[in-house]
């Protein structure tokens, strides 16, 4: 419907980060890779120590290290470098290069030199790209995406010259968005497996950042799609993208090879959880698996028994958009009153969506939320919640304060029967404090 | 332990203040880990906890660090609070002064905070915003301190940021305020942070010999405090060497003499009370020292005896980013815990020195090199617990190593003889988890033979 902004100078307490961060867990989904941070050594040390708290798994990524001076003289001496070390230690399958506002703002083309660099050394069989990511536009979400574009751009080239494509019609790529945990991930891939197609993930998050025990160090990622998979996912028949903010690596595929593809904005509650189903029971001609009709009535029956308790409450979500817009629909679902969305940025999907939407930050959630009941945020969120007494909710990204968010499925009806679970009984433990404390006061 | 007024140390420290010995390494691309500037002297500020923290810059630098330290406040949360210009595209190309200027303004404007600091970023610095011109203005026309903070991430390592920091507040704030009249002159603790409350246990402390804390640099500090630091009588650097510019500088300007010292460990906390009643030069107060440090010890050798059995030849590799290894050598030492391996990585000469002097000659210096050096260490040594920061330690649990966290977003306080107490008590807890045993057997199905293996 709209979308908008309150007036005020400065960020106060920002929902927005920076877009690097998203290229750099784009990369955590993909085998044996290294993002290499092109930019000074803090805009690779905050996004490593943020994602590390988040996940709880180590982190894959390096730096080129910039100081003053080589931005000034040559910031392509030490990206040279990087990569040199980079490559000949830990000989990496993936690398992925994210420019920063630094290097955009000094005006540095590194992308000839990566271009020439590849010519030089004659990289072949591994998998170099770039991308140039500053901070002073988008977000998380949009620096997720772009940095698959740009991986999947670079598919595409390599194979490129191989001639015509061998489609494989019971094979789909999946390319999940940024909003989605590593276990909303595998429960996407098993719906979709579960019709009979193989799935390719690019990227896969749900095998290196769910929890794997796999021993001995390696400075890469661990876990991911492999390199061969993604390769091998130019030949699928179909692509389904997750999250608005996937559309354009979908449309990549389908302009460059032709794979049509299919966009669910979300995939989170009952009516697009059965929009996802309804889709692949006819592109399939397989019938819908028991577990999930089992699962649909479970979450109408969970719904049924706790709208009583949903009847009459208000949420305020601060959010990427498009977990917003999911999360948003989850809310209409229940009947929940909307009282503020905020998005970090603005997108196409929150900018069309039917209710009023405001781009801002967590100091926006608490202005424009006072008096909800519910309060759904990052962690950051805690004190805003606390000040206007909402339920705080913790969602989206980084959520430091509750053990085992990444593993948290919000996909599905599964997903919709955890979330509505989880908010209710926020709800009720609130309403339970509070009616101790009036008794103790009267 | 007699108290010695060390005046030979050697910083081999890089920062304005501080004499440069050696050149601050440049950091290696594709090898380099760590903090940039900015980060080093946002963690020197954001303790003082009544101000405002406006990040000068795109979004990313206050976006992606906002919130992530353990510094605890036991009043006003300004500080926890995150500030952005959030620069976008013609703000860069146009130039950020006009939003910088209305940021403040607004911030003052809503918020009456006693002071904002506002801290230069890359882009910032790179474009070149004359952040000292808009903070003066503004501050002349509101009328409180707007103090500028010039260090870019870009300029080097998080430790310079920290001294960068301090050069903030000597050139800002320090001297720009006066001690209500009834305060008694006491001593002003440098480089101690509150993280997870650890200086509520060193206060405790000092308020039972009964000596005063003039100002908090910064950990749990109000602005006006730090204003006023220059009438203390005593600096204590607190085992960092990153602010010993600031004491070094404080000695010169208002004559008050400093030490470094820790809290780590029973001994090395006797030492640094001991040392401040000396200095303050008060007989009454360093016969009052003795009487508390006597009993605290006495009790704490009582209480720990349980965990000392447990914890007796135990080996421990310990890596904490360099400052505070001395320190929490100390500490280990007192429990019986041996440190086969520690990293000097961002150690100056003469906190290699220290270490030194605390380990035996079979311990392993890890340089440089991060996890995979670490857990090389771990693995050789045999050691049976890694101390280290948050992000080794998912490191250290792929490995299934026994671990414990000892930096800046950890949650346990460890200063003091109280602190001594919870260290052992963590390793206790942490060595003896029925989880070690639970991932090193495999499931029932791994341990028999594959049936089709004949
Ligand atoms: S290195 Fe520069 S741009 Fe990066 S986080 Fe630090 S101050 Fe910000």
């Amino acid at each position: 419907m709209t979308v908008n902004r309150r007036k005020k100078p400065a960020a106060v307490n920002p929902v927005k980060i920076g877009q690097s961060l998203g290229a750099v867990l784009a990369l955590q989904g993909c085998y044996r890779a290294m993002p290499l941070i092109h930019g000074s050594q803090g805009c690779s040390a905050f996004p490593k120590a943020l994602l590390t708290r988040h996940f709880r798994e180590p982190i894959a990524v390096q730096t080129s290290a910039l100081q003053e001076m080589d931005v000034i003289f040559d910031a392509n001496r030490n990206l040279e470098e990087a990569l040199n070390i980079v490559l000949s230690k830990h000989r990496p399958d993936i690398i992925g290069i994210v420019g920063t506002e630094l290097t955009d703002v000094a005006g540095v083309d590194y992308q000839t030199m990566l271009k020439t660099y590849k010519r030089e050394r004659n990289m072949r069989g591994g998998l170099a790209f770039a991308v140039v990511l500053p901070d002073f536009r988008g977000s998380l979400e949009s620096g997720f995406s772009s940095a698959v574009e740009a991986m999947i751009d670079e598919l595409i080239q390599q194979v490129g010259h191989r001639g015509s494509r061998n489609v494989n019609t019971r094979q789909i790529t999946l390319l999940p968005g940024s909003f989605l945990t590593p276990a909303d991930v595998m429960e996407l891939k098993e719906m979709i497996s579960s019709f009979g197609f193989d799935v390719i993930s690019v990227p896969d998050i749900s095998t290196s950042l769910s929890g794997h025990l796999l021993t001995g160090f390696s400075p890469l990622t661990r876990g991911g799609v492999p390199l061969d998979s993604m390769l091998q996912s130019l030949q699928s028949g179909l692509t389904i993208a997750v999250g608005g903010s996937m559309e354009r690596p979908a449309r990549r595929l389908h302009n460059a090879l032709g794979t049509p593809y299919k966009v669910f904005s979300g995939a989170m509650g009952l009516k697009a959880t059965d929009e996802l189903l309804h889709f692949l029971h006819q592109i399939s001609g397989e019938p819908v698996p028991l577990r999930y009709c089992w699962q649909r009535e479970n979450l109408l029956d969970g719904m049924l028994d706790a709208h009583f308790q949903f009847a009459g409450i208000s949420a305020v979500a601060a959010l990427e958009p498009d977990h917003l817009y999911s999360v948003s629909g989850w809310l209409e679902e229940l009947g929940v009153e909307q009282k503020a969305l905020i998005a970090s940025y603005e997108t196409p999907l929150v900018a069309g969506m039917e209710r009023e939407v405001w781009i801002g930050d967590l100091d926006d959630a608490e202005v424009l939320g006072k008096g909800a009941d519910l309060w759904i945020s990052s962690s950051h969120g805690i004190a805003g919640a606390g000040r206007i007494e909402a339920a705080f909710m913790p969602a989206g990204f980084p959520v430091w304060s509750e053990l085992g968010a990444y593993m948290s499925v919000s996909v599905g009806y599964r997903g919709a029967m955890e979330w509505s679970n989880k908010a209710g009984n926020l709800l009720m433990r609130r309403e339970a404090e509070r009616r101790e404390s009036s008794v103790r006061h009267r | 332990m007699d108290p010695v007024r060390k005046e030979e140390f050697d910083s081999g420290a890089c920062g304005s203040l501080a004499p440069k010995t050696k050149a601050c390494p440049r950091p290696k691309p594709g090898e380099a880990a760590g903090g940039c500037s900015f980060d080093g002297a946002q963690i020197t500020l954001l303790p003082i906890m009544d101000a405002a923290h406006l990040v000068h810059g795109p979004i990313a630098c206050a976006g992606n660090s906002w919130e992530s330290r353990g510094a605890l406040s036991s009043g006003p949360s300004l500080s926890q609070y995150g500030f952005a210009t959030d620069l976008n595209d013609s703000d860069i190309i146009f130039g950020g002064e006009k939003k910088l200027k209305e940021s403040i303004d607004y911030i003052a404007g809503r918020f009456a905070p006693p002071a904002i600091f506002v801290y230069s970023t890359c882009v910032t610095a790179l474009i070149g915003e004359d952040m000292d011109a808009v903070c003066k203005e503004a501050a002349d026309r509101l009328g409180i301190p707007v103090v500028p903070v010039n260090s870019p991430g870009f300029v080097g390592s998080k430790n310079l940021g920290n001294r960068l920091a301090g050069d903030a507040l000597l050139q800002y704030v320090i001297g720009t305020g006066e001690p209500e009249p009834e305060m008694q002159p006491g001593v002003n603790l440098i480089g101690e942070y509150n993280i997870a409350g650890e200086m509520w246990d060193i206060e405790k402390l000092m308020n039972s010999a009964g000596i005063a804390v003039t100002s908090r640099i910064t950990g749990d500090a109000r602005y006006k405090e730090i204003a006023w630091a220059h009438r203390a009588r005593v600096n204590m650097v607190v085992c960092s060497r990153a602010l010993l510019g600031l004491a070094r500088e404080m000695e010169s300007r208002y004559g008050i003499p400093y030490f470094e010292g820790s809290f780590y460990g029973a001994k090395e906390t006797t030492y640094s009370l001991r040392q401040m009643a000396y200095l303050m030069n008060d007989r009454d107060m360093e016969r009052r020292v003795d009487r508390l440090t006597e009993r605290e010890e006495n009790r704490l050798a009582q209480d720990l005896r349980p965990y000392r059995k447990l914890l007796k030849g135990k080996k421990a590799v310990l890596y904490t980013g360099g400052v505070k290894s001395w320190s929490v050598i100390s500490a280990l030492k007192e429990l019986g815990v041996q440190v086969v391996g520690v990293g000097t990585n961002k150690s100056t000469e003469d906190d290699v020195r220290r270490i030194a002097d605390r380990v035996g000659d079979d311990t392993e210096y890890i340089p440089e090199g991060g996890a995979s050096r670490i857990l090389k260490t771990v693995k050789e040594r045999k050691a049976d617990i890694m101390i280290a920061g948050g992000r080794n330690m998912y490191v250290a649990m792929k490995e299934q190593i026994p671990f414990i966290d000892i930096n800046q977003e950890r949650h346990k306080a460890y200063a003091g003889y109280e602190g001594l107490l919870r260290l052992a008590k963590e390793l206790t807890y942490s060595l003896a988890n029925p989880v070690w045993k639970l991932a090193a057997s495999p499931a029932p199905w791994d341990r028999e033979a594959p049936p089709y293996d004949r």
